[in-house]
């Protein structure tokens, strides 16, 4: 299902657009639908790991919102060169385990 | 034999260093379902062939599925589910630790009092309690650099302090 709604683009935005649909015999709606789409995930990704760095999301949240599975998180903190949110105070302060 | 409640990250990232099998023989590990639905579901198992190590040791009761009972406190932040039950079933345990690698986790922790470990500090442990030599250990705790994502400053505390448990 999908919902018709309006944006103001800029001039040259919208040649460039037109001119790459018109070259590659697209269709200008889909093909705007798709590229909005594929925006929105890249900027969604974006926020939830800013926010998995800072702290404000855990591991598994972030997973959620971007139904990823936890293996494939490190996978793709991995291809984008990001750390996880344990701090060094963290690691210090983590305990020894007790003796067998 | 000493109880380790672990999270999905913990679990991961011990399967992905290649020690998750030294320390199920080492300790008495528990997950709770969730956790493990998160890490070694049939779909996991499938994609990830850790995942499937992960189930093996469940199956032999390597790694124990338990539960929390008690009736669920109010968290200082959100958490998800796997996290929370291991948070709380980690805290229900008496002297029992949590392992995660997740900061959040951690500040929830800190806040119940509950012990928590963090995977590069397992690897000194191992080591420390000559269950795992020291090049095993040095390799263990590379890996969490690059496959486990910690960042360098931890990973150089690590190293350092592994070299001083050498010595």
């Amino acid at each position: 299902m999908t919902k018709p709604t309006t944006i103001r683009l800029p001039e040259d935005l919208v040649s460039e657009i037109d001119q790459y649909v018109h070259e590659a015999k697209l269709d200008r709606s889909i093909y705007l639908r798709e590229i909005l789409k594929k925006g929105f995930s890249i900027d969604k990704q974006e926020r939830v790991l800013q926010k998995y760095a800072a702290g404000e999301l855990s591991q598994m949240e972030a997973c959620r919102a971007l139904k990823w599975d936890p293996w494939q998180f490190f996978e793709e903190l991995r291809i984008r060169n990001l750390h996880l949110n344990v701090s060094l105070e963290d690691f210090l302060h983590s305990s020894e385990l007790p003796g067998k | 034999m000493g109880k380790i409640v672990t999270d999905s990250s913990a679990l991961i990232l011990l399967a992905k260093c290649g020690l998750i099998e030294k320390f199920c023989d080492t300790y008495e590990i528990i997950a709770p379902k969730s956790v493990i639905m998160e890490v070694a579901s049939e779909e996991m198992k499938k994609r990830y062939p850790d995942a499937a190590l992960i189930a093996e040791l469940i199956s032999n009761e390597k790694i124990k599925e338990q539960n929390p009972e008690k009736v669920k406190l109010q968290l200082p932040v959100t958490l998800d589910q796997g996290e929370k039950d291991a948070l709380f079933l980690a805290g229900e345990l008496d002297g029992s630790m949590f392992a995660t690698d997740d900061g959040k986790a951690i500040k929830a922790a800190k806040f119940f009092k509950i012990s928590f470990i963090v995977t590069p500090r397992i690897v000194i442990e191992l080591f420390r309690q000559n269950k795992i030599s020291y090049q095993l250990a040095k390799l263990a705790i590379e890996k969490l650099s690059i496959i486990g994502r910690y960042t360098p400053d931890i990973i150089a505390n690590a190293l350092l302090t592994l070299t001083e448990e050498k010595k």
